[in-house]
């Protein structure tokens, strides 16, 4: 594991309005997708993702919420809330 | 050894991934029944002669003419009763636009234990995925009349998204590692 997760913790990355970036904190991996939303919800709003404009309306209805346990080339979990992508 | 994958779709995603793994032993081969319109060349790899042709042989005319190489083509519609017939090979690439056609691919896969890769992109043509079947879940299609990242605007991070498609299966053949990207224009992170 990466030294900077544990074990119970996962990075949180953030896809919006075609830019991306990580909660600012890890979460604990059991955190319910409506925490997830909520909490990028807040952190869009407050201009507060490293790579994400501050977007006071954003909202995070709609969006999918993917969760990848740590492997040998990313030691760490990681949750991923992204669009929903149907198309090929 | 020359590995045989199987590539289902070849609009945007697809049409791409063929040409990015024209350098490989691999041979390939294609279905879709879709035949390709003005507004596909815009974001496809697909040329102008190919419009009204079917998407496979305008893409197999394409990479004949222009690198001299080969591709199996099948122009029919997957379904339940064809895809013993037309899916299997050593790499299944679904590259499909409809929930219906995705969940028969992953159905086929799983059931006969055959590798694929699932390449997927927002409407909006803001992120792109590539993912491993195991890791891949269905999203479900959008409101009617919503974007479907088909203007030429788009062309430049569909191709990337392919690009890592092709990566992907590259890093497979090489070392059997399963490595899946989530694409946006800023970057791209493994999976």
């Amino acid at each position: 594991m990466h030294n900077q997760y544990r074990n119970d913790e996962a990075r949180v990355n953030v896809t919006y309005a075609g830019q991306n970036g990580d909660l600012p904190d890890s979460v604990y991996t059991h955190a319910s997708d409506g925490d997830i939303r909520a909490w990028a919800t807040e952190a869009v709003r407050n201009g507060s993702i490293p790579g994400i404009r501050p977007s006071p309306s954003a909202t995070f209805h709609g969006f999918v919420v993917d969760r990848f346990r740590a492997t040998r080339d990313r030691p760490y979990n990681l949750i991923q809330l992204r669009p929903k992508t149907p198309f090929g | 050894m020359t590995k045989n994958i199987t590539v289902v779709g070849v609009g945007a995603l697809g049409s791409h991934v063929v040409q990015f793994l024209r350098s490989e032993d691999v041979a390939i081969r294609a279905i879709d029944f879709d035949r390709v319109e003005q507004k596909n060349v815009y974001s496809q790899f697909h040329s102008k002669p190919g419009v009204g042709k079917k998407k496979v042989a305008s893409l197999a005319q394409s990479m004949q003419m222009l690198f001299g190489a080969k591709i199996k083509t099948i122009s029919h519609k997957l379904s339940k009763d064809n895809q013993d017939a037309l899916l299997g090979g050593d790499l299944v690439i679904d590259c499909l636009d409809n929930a219906t056609s995705r969940s028969l691919v992953q159905e086929w896969v799983r059931k006969h234990n055959v590798p694929c890769l699932h390449g997927a992109l927002a409407p909006d043509g803001s992120f792109g995925r590539v993912v491993w079947d195991e890791n891949f879940a269905i999203d479900s299609e959008g409101e009617p009349g919503s974007a479907t990242c088909e203007s030429g605007e788009f062309l430049p991070f569909i191709a990337i998204t392919s690009a890592y498609l092709a990566r992907a299966a590259q890093e497979f053949f090489l070392d059997n590692r399963r490595v899946g990207y989530e694409v946006s224009p800023s970057g791209a992170t493994k999976t």
